[in-house]
C-alpha cells in the first residue's frame, strides 16, 4: 500500500514537472499578452491632452493619511474661490468643525454663501446665471476627484495647468501680425507642450488664447470654460503659509479628495484590521490543511 | 440532540442527505487548486446576494434620487460604503472566478460525457450572470450606467423587423429612462435568486455524475476517492481565505479599481461620454461587437449574433470535441490552442477598452484589424478543435489507467 501511494506520488511528481514544462512557454506568452494589454493603451491610443504629471499625496495609499492643517487651508481655497461658483452638495458645513474650525469659523463660512451652518454647501451663485455667464452649469466638487481619469493629479493639472500671462502676452505677440512664422510657432509650442507637428494647429490654439479663450494644458481639448481659478496670493491663509498657486492648489485638493469620500479613512483603518486577522487566520486554515492531508499523501 | 434528529429523519432523510452529498460525498484525491474556483464562486454569490439585500433596503431606484442615494450610502449609511464597495468589487470578482472555473473546465475536458448538462447548467448561470451585472451597473445612474444601458439596449434595435419595437419595451419610452431603471432594478434583485437556483441544479447535476479531476479518466471510487469531509470542507476554506485576502485588499484599499471614473458623474442623457466602455468583464465580447464592421447595413445585427454566437457556442462544446481523452494535458495540440484562445480573449479585453478607431503601433496598425483578427481567433478556436479531434489530427499522449 505504501509502495503504491509512493509510485503514485512520483508519477504525479514527474506529470506535473512536464506539465511545467510544456505550460511555460504559453505561460510566458499570456503574461506577455497581460503587460501588452496593460501598457499599449497609453502608449497606442492618442489622446488629445498632455500626460499628467504624477504628483506625491501623503493621503493617498494604503498607510496615506489626511494633514489636517492642510484640509483646513484646502476648506478656505474651497470656501473662497471655487464656491463662488462651484458647490459640494454632499458636504454639510457643520461638518468642517470636524477639521478644527470653530463654530464662529464655520458660520462665517457659511453665510458668506447666503447659508446656514446646517445647510450643504452650496455655492451662493444661482446655477441660471452661472449658465448665462460660463455657457454651462458648474459641475459639483463633491466627487470631482473620483470623477476624472487621472484623479487627484487631474485636478491638480487643471488648476495649475493655464497658459501663464507669458504664455498670453506671447501668444498675442506671435498673432499680432496675423499669422505666425515657423520659429516662434516651435518657441510657443515648447512652453504650451503642444504637438510641434501641427503648425496650423498650433496657429488656430494661439488665436483663440490671443481671443481670451481659457486655455489649459491638461484639459482634454485644451479651451474649457473655467477662467483660471487659482492665482499667486488669490486667498491669505490663516495659518500664514505661504499662498502660491502650487501651495494653494494642492490643499485644495487634499480638501476635495478628502470630500470625495470622508469615509476613506476609516475604510483603510479597519482595512489593516480585516487583512491582518485574514492573513493569520488563512495561515492556519493552511496548517490544518496541510495536516488533514497528511494522510492522504 | 440525536433524538431530535431522529425524529426529524424519520420525516425528511436529513442526515442521509448530508453523509452521501456532503460528508462522505466521494471526490477525487488529485483535484488541483484550479479545482477550488466552484465553491469559490459559491462563496462569492452569498456575499452578493448578502450584500446586495443590505443594499436594497437603502436604495432607491428613480432616475432623479439613485445617484445621490447611492452616495448617501457612501456617506451616512453605517458602513454602507463598505456594503457597496464589497458588491461593486464582487462583481468583478465573481467574473474573475467564473472566468477561471470556465477556463478549467475548458482545460480539463468537464464538458465532456458525461457531464453535458452540468457544463450547460455551467453557461447558462454565466450568461444570467452577466444579464444581472449588466443590470446592476445601471443603478447608481452615473454616465457610464446610462450611456452603457443605452449602447446595449440598442443592440437589440438590430433584430429584423420588431427591433425598433421590442427596444422600446425595454426601455418604457423612447430613450433610456426612469421606467427602464425601475424594471432594471426589479430584475436585478430576481435574477440573483434564479442564479442561485440554477446553481443548485449546476450541484445537482454534479453529483450525480461526480467530479471530473486533473487526469480526466473516470476513476475508481474506492481507490481513487476520498470522502469530501474534511479533505475538500478544509481545502475549500483555505482557498476562501486566500481568495479573501485578495478581495479585501482591494475593497479596502482601492475599491475604485475596476470602477470606471465616468461614473462618478451623474447620468445625463443630454451629454455622451467621450468615449463608452463596459465593465472589462464584457470588453472581450464588445471587442466581437463591434468587430464586424464590414457588413455595411447588416454589421450591427452580424454583430450582435457574433457577440451572443462567442457565449452560445459553448452550449455544444461537448459535441465540437471529439478527442477520446478529455484532459489537455495529454493533448498537444489542443493545448495550444487552448493557450492561444486564452491569450486571444486578453488581446480581445484590450481592443473592446480602446475607441472602435483607435490605431496602434505608430498609426500603422487599426485597432478594427485586430479585433476582427481576435474574433477569428476565438471561433477558431472551436472550429480547430473540432478539426483536429474529428478526423484524429491530433495525436495524443499516453494517458496514466489511473491516478
Amino acid at each position: 500500500m505504501n509502495i503504491m501511494t509512493t509510485r503514485g506520488r512520483d508519477e504525479r511528481a514527474g506529470q506535473t514537472m512536464r506539465l511545467g514544462a510544456r505550460v511555460k512557454p504559453a505561460g510566458v506568452w499570456v503574461v506577455v499578452l497581460g503587460l501588452l494589454a496593460v501598457l499599449l493603451p497609453r502608449g497606442g491610443v492618442a489622446s488629445e491632452a498632455m500626460h499628467l504629471p504624477k504628483q506625491n499625496w501623503p493621503f493617498v495609499g494604503v498607510f496615506g493619511q489626511f494633514d489636517n492643517a492642510a484640509l483646513k487651508r484646502g476648506v478656505q481655497v474651497t470656501v473662497q474661490v471655487c464656491m463662488a461658483c462651484h458647490s459640494l452638495k454632499y458636504i454639510k458645513f457643520d461638518r468642517l468643525r470636524q477639521f478644527g474650525f470653530t463654530e464662529q469659523e464655520v458660520k462665517a463660512f457659511a453665510e458668506s454663501q447666503g447659508r446656514t451652518k446646517k445647510d450643504a454647501m452650496l455655492s451662493g451663485m444661482d446655477p441660471v446665471l452661472a449658465k448665462d455667464s460660463f455657457g454651462v452649469v458648474p459641475p459639483d466638487l463633491s466627487l470631482i476627484t473620483k470623477a476624472r481619469k487621472g484623479y487627484e493629479d487631474y485636478v491638480f493639472g487643471i488648476l495649475t495647468g493655464y497658459a501663464s500671462e507669458s504664455d498670453v502676452a506671447l501668444a498675442r505677440q506671435v498673432m499680432a501680425d496675423g499669422h505666425a512664422a515657423d520659429g516662434e510657432v516651435r518657441e510657443v509650442a515648447a512652453t504650451l507642450h503642444l504637438d510641434p507637428n501641427h503648425p496650423e494647429k498650433i496657429a488656430e490654439t494661439l488665436k483663440r488664447i490671443a481671443d481670451g479663450g481659457n486655455f489649459n494644458k491638461y484639459f482634454p481639448g485644451h479651451f474649457l470654460a473655467m477662467p483660471q481659478p487659482l492665482m499667486d496670493g488669490a486667498v491669505v491663509y490663516a495659518d500664514g503659509t505661504e499662498n502660491s498657486k502650487v501651495q494653494m492648489a494642492r490643499d485644495v485638493v487634499t480638501f476635495l479628495a478628502w470630500a470625495a469620500e470622508p469615509t476613506q479613512t476609516e475604510r483603510k483603518a479597519l482595512g489593516f484590521n480585516v487583512l491582518l486577522y485574514l492573513v493569520v487566520f488563512t495561515l492556519m486554515l493552511y496548517a490544518l490543511k496541510r495536516r488533514i492531508w497528511a494522510r492522504v499523501h | 440532540m440525536s433524538k431530535i434528529m431522529e425524529w426529524v429523519d424519520a420525516r425528511l432523510p436529513v442526515t442521509a442527505l448530508l453523509k452521501s452529498q456532503a460528508t462522505e460525498y466521494p471526490t477525487p484525491k488529485n483535484l488541483n487548486y484550479w479545482w477550488n474556483f466552484g465553491s469559490l464562486a459559491l462563496f462569492v454569490l452569498i456575499i452578493m446576494i448578502a450584500s446586495g439585500l443590505f443594499l436594497a433596503m437603502h436604495y432607491k431606484a428613480d432616475a432623479n434620487q439613485s445617484f445621490d442615494v447611492v452616495e448617501h450610502i457612501m456617506r451616512d449609511v453605517h458602513f454602507g460604503w463598505l456594503l457597496r464597495y464589497l458588491h461593486a468589487n464582487g462583481a468583478s470578482f465573481f467574473f474573475v472566478v467564473v472566468y477561471i472555473h470556465i477556463l478549467r473546465g475548458m482545460y480539463y475536458g468537464s464538458y465532456r460525457k458525461p457531464r453535458e448538462i452540468l457544463w450547460w447548467f455551467g453557461v447558462t448561470l454565466f450568461l444570467i450572470m452577466m444579464g444581472t451585472a449588466f443590470m446592476g451597473y445601471v443603478l447608481p445612474w452615473g454616465q457610464m450606467s446610462y450611456w452603457g444601458a443605452a449602447v446595449i439596449t440598442n443592440l437589440m434595435s438590430a433584430i429584423p423587423l420588431i427591433g425598433e419595437d421590442l427596444v422600446v419595451w425595454i426601455w418604457g419610452g423612447f430613450a433610456v429612462g426612469d421606467p427602464t431603471l425601475n424594471r432594471f432594478f426589479a430584475l436585478h434583485f430576481l435574477l440573483p435568486l434564479v442564479i442561485f437556483g440554477l446553481a443548485i441544479l449546476h450541484l445537482w447535476a454534479l453529483h450525480a455524475v461526480h467530479s471530473n479531476n486533473p487526469v480526466g479518466i473516470d476513476l475508481d471510487e474506492e481507490k481513487d476517492c476520498i470522502p469530501f469531509h474534511p479533505y475538500y470542507t478544509i481545502k475549500d476554506l483555505y482557498g476562501m481565505g486566500v481568495f479573501l485576502i485578495v478581495f479585501c485588499a482591494v475593497v479596502f484599499f482601492v475599491p475604485n479599481l475596476f470602477l470606471e471614473p465616468d461614473n462618478y458623474i451623474p447620468a445625463n442623457p443630454m451629454q455622451t461620454p467621450a468615449h463608452i466602455v463596459p465593465e472589462w468583464y464584457f470588453l472581450p465580447f464588445y471587442a466581437i461587437l463591434r468587430s464586424i464592421d464590414f457588413l455595411g447595413p447588416f454589421s450591427k445585427l452580424a454583430g450582435v449574433v457574433a457577440m451572443i454566437g462567442a457565449i452560445a457556442i459553448l452550449f455544444i462544446l461537448p459535441f465540437l470535441d471529439r478527442s477520446p481523452v478529455r484532459c489537455f494535458r495529454y493533448r498537444p495540440l489542443s493545448r495550444q490552442l487552448f493557450w492561444i484562445f486564452v491569450v486571444d480573449c486578453f488581446l480581445l479585453g484590450w481592443v473592446g477598452y480602446n475607441p472602435a478607431d483607435a490605431v496602434t503601433l505608430d498609426g500603422a496598425l487599426p485597432l478594427t484589424v485586430v479585433g476582427r483578427t481576435g474574433t477569428a481567433i476565438y471561433f477558431g478556436y472551436f472550429v480547430l478543435l473540432w478539426v483536429i479531434t474529428a478526423f484524429d489530427i491530433e495525436k495524443h499522449s499516453p494517458v496514466p489507467k489511473s491516478i
